[in-house]
């Protein structure tokens, strides 16, 4: 066990402090911030897209790939540092996270030759996706999805309904599954398309959050017509590929949830100070207690990280997604406590220094739910780490 | 930042499971109840690892996780500490902190040979025991032995106050260590008996809602484990970061001790509520740990300081 990093990821690090020093966009260093943005069109400011795409020039889009996939083959260590810096800075690499993180390391594993030849756009973000998987009756239980393809010679035809897709309103593409044979299992008759939004038939309704804005949409499937080579891994074997993610990173990822949980911490103590609330020994207790939860976090991500870096499986990560979502939840809870009488005020001078922690609890209920609810994280964690049976 | 443990950390930790399971079974810890001398024969063994009190902090905690897992009787916690504040790795000993919140009794002071007592300033004066009367103390943990003892007038001498602050950092890391090592136990034994015991013909470690409580008492389990190691390095590293790292480490440990032994009770439903049943063995020990070297609650208030007041 040491903290040290070694003399050659130091030095990685040191590069990519000095990139960032260099080219870190103006609206990055006053304050972005990403956590509190809801509207997609928002989301992806034109200032947003150039960042990613000088990322991507210069080999530090996702470091762990070669550079014509926007990386610099640097190590899982370095993989770590990577994200740890970013996200001290406050750094996001992109406003859309599918094509990167999602698509493209799935179309390397799983698509043809001439599909893989989509990933360079969809890391660049000059390719917008969205990942079409939820459906009205297919949440937790996402293999019971019933959006039809029928497969007639050269074609699909699909029909039916996804729901909660990020990103559709601003989509190039779309990463969908659908199924290909009602008469299987049901694990077993799905299949993933790549769907052109501006197909015929396609008809986006936005979502409107609980914050109000526009942040998902519900997307309709009317005979769309999808040639049979968007077919990506081989008809009816799509479940396999909603196993997949950026695996070399997720085992990083967390890095990030933890810095902005830290992030909230250190707005928390600011608050507290500011409304007055700094020698109140209850609120003063439960800022210490948020501080131990990240910091045991971290620890526990660390500890996970190293497990993954000798290539054993590391149960770790398993407990990080459920843990930060609902630390943050209760940070933002805290910060309402804090906040008193305006906590719930959404006027903006009334509420300038506080009614961010409003909004950031209701942002983050969607952090429970979305990506495998906490519950659905607790059935993980139980019978896949602890082995315990399952009914 | 490296978590991965080093060959001869991976040997120690090994070691000292090992010796424990075959020396420290339950029906050891049981027997002193009754019988102080029954640690004995266990300590003629731990006794030969006391200089980790000397070593590093990383490898003192792996042991002590184990000798946490098994609820070791004896002076071995108390003989690093006292070995980590006087420098001296050859005799027995404890400490005792005089007008100190966060340990109020002396561990273990009818079995050591020397006691280390730190007076407010701070000073130190290091005694023989066999000259001090010491007095028991009953405890709800069978597993360790308190006591109080009548301090006569002490040529005590200055101790520096950075090498205090410290060993006491230290302390807290090591007790978090036994901690989260006895909770662990509390944990194995509550997971073999969710997958064996069944109700309505299924293990009742198929009910969603057992699997949810283990799987909470998992992750509190991991991350003050982590904490612990966190700690440790921090220590071993002089790092800006070891006393809070410190405290996060005793408050984790606390808190998940009490998830643990809670939510471990309650799965073994009534069975663990008995005499006979090890389950309380261990279950006193974790609940009796978070009053030494200060609570959950103290060391947040520790840490609101050093948040909120620096």
């Amino acid at each position: 066990m040491q903290l040290a990093w070694s003399p050659e990821d130091e030095a990685f690090r040191l590069d990519l402090i000095a990139f960032l020093d260099e080219n870190t966009p103006e609206q990055m260093r006053t304050g972005y911030d990403f956590q509190d943005v809801g509207d997609e069109h928002e989301l992806v400011p034109q200032w947003l897209r150039d960042w990613q795409a000088t990322l991507f020039d210069h080999g530090w889009m996702i470091p762990g790939y070669p550079p014509e996939r926007g990386g610099r083959n640097c190590t899982p260590v370095q993989t770590l540092i990577y994200l740890e810096t970013m996200a001290g800075r406050r750094m996001i690499r992109s406003g859309h996270f599918p094509g990167y993180a999602i698509v493209a390391p799935s179309l390397l594993e799983f698509g043809n030759d001439e599909q893989k030849r989509l990933v360079p756009a969809a890391i660049r973000g000059d390719t917008i996706w969205c990942i079409g998987m939820s459906e009205p009756n297919a949440g937790s239980d996402l293999a019971g999805l019933s959006t039809r393809a029928e497969l007639r010679d050269d074609h699909f035809v699909v029909n039916g309904q996804k729901v909660w897709t990020s990103y559709a309103m601003i989509a190039q593409k779309c990463f969908c599954y659908v199924r290909t044979d009602p008469t299987l299992p049901k694990h077993k008759g799905i299949s993933l398309l790549i769907i052109d939004v501006d197909s015929p038939g396609i008809d986006i309704r936005p979502l409107r959050h609980i914050s109000g804005t526009a942040g998902f949409a519900e997307v309709f499937f009317t005979d769309v017509i999808v040639p049979r080579e968007n077919l990506v891994g081989g008809l009816n074997g799509g479940w396999a590929i909603t196993q997949g993610s950026l695996a070399h990173e997720r085992a990083g990822l967390w890095v990030e949830g933890v810095a902005r949980f830290e992030q909230t911490i250190e707005g928390l103590v600011k608050l507290a100070r500011e409304q007055g609330r700094a020698g109140d020994p209850i609120i003063r207790r439960k800022i210490a207690s948020a501080y131990e939860l990240a910091a045991s976090l971290r620890a526990l991500g660390y500890k996970g990280f190293a497990s993954f870096a000798q290539g054993s499986s590391a149960p770790e990560h398993s407990y990080m997604k459920m843990a930060m979502s609902e630390a943050g939840k209760a940070a933002f809870e805290l910060g309402m406590e804090i906040s008193g009488p305006l906590a719930p005020v959404t006027d903006p001078e009334l509420g300038a220094s506080t009614n961010r922690f409003v909004h950031g609890f209701f942002m983050s209920f969607a952090n429970t739910i979305a990506g495998g609810s906490s519950e659905i994280q607790r059935n993980i964690i139980a019978q896949r780490v602890l082995g315990l049976p399952r009914r | 930042m490296d978590f991965s443990l080093t060959p001869d950390q991976e040997l120690l930790r090994d070691t000292g499971r090992k010796l424990l399971e075959r020396e420290c079974p339950p029906a050891l810890v049981r027997a002193h109840i009754d019988d102080p001398s029954a640690y004995e024969p266990l300590w003629r063994h731990l006794s030969e690892y006391t200089a980790l009190g000397a070593g590093p902090a990383a490898d003192l905690c792996l042991f002590l996780e184990e000798t946490g897992y098994a609820a070791a009787p004896g002076p071995f916690l108390a003989t690093t500490a006292y070995t980590a504040l006087t420098g001296d790795a050859v005799t027995t000993g404890t400490v005792a902190l005089v007008d100190d919140p966060t340990l109020l009794f002396v561990l273990e002071a009818e079995r050591v040979d020397r006691i280390a007592v730190v007076l407010p300033g701070p000073r130190l004066a290091v005694v023989d025991a066999t000259d001090l009367p010491v007095h028991f103390v009953a405890t709800v943990d069978f597993s360790r032995r308190l006591f109080t003892i009548d301090l006569p007038h002490l040529d005590a001498q200055p101790l520096d106050a950075e090498m205090y602050a410290h060993w006491r950092e230290r302390a807290y890391a090591c007790m978090a260590a036994e901690m989260v090592g006895t909770a662990r136990r509390i944990f194995d034994m509550t997971l073999a008996y969710a997958k064996e015991r069944k109700q309505f013909d299924v293990p009742i470690g198929s009910f969603q809602a057992i699997q949810h409580k283990l799987a909470d008492m998992s992750l509190v389990l991991e991350r003050a484990t982590a904490a612990v190691h966190y700690a440790a390095m921090t220590i071993d590293g002089n790092d800006p970061d070891r006393t809070r790292a410190c405290h996060v480490a005793k408050a984790s440990a606390g808190e998940a001790a009490r998830r643990i032994l809670k939510d471990g009770i309650q799965i073994h439903g009534g069975i663990g509520y008995t005499w006979e049943h090890d389950l309380h063995l261990y279950l006193r020990r974790a609940t009796a740990d978070e009053y030494l070297f200060g609570t959950t609650g103290w060391h947040l208030d520790r840490l609101a300081e050093l948040l909120i007041d620096t």
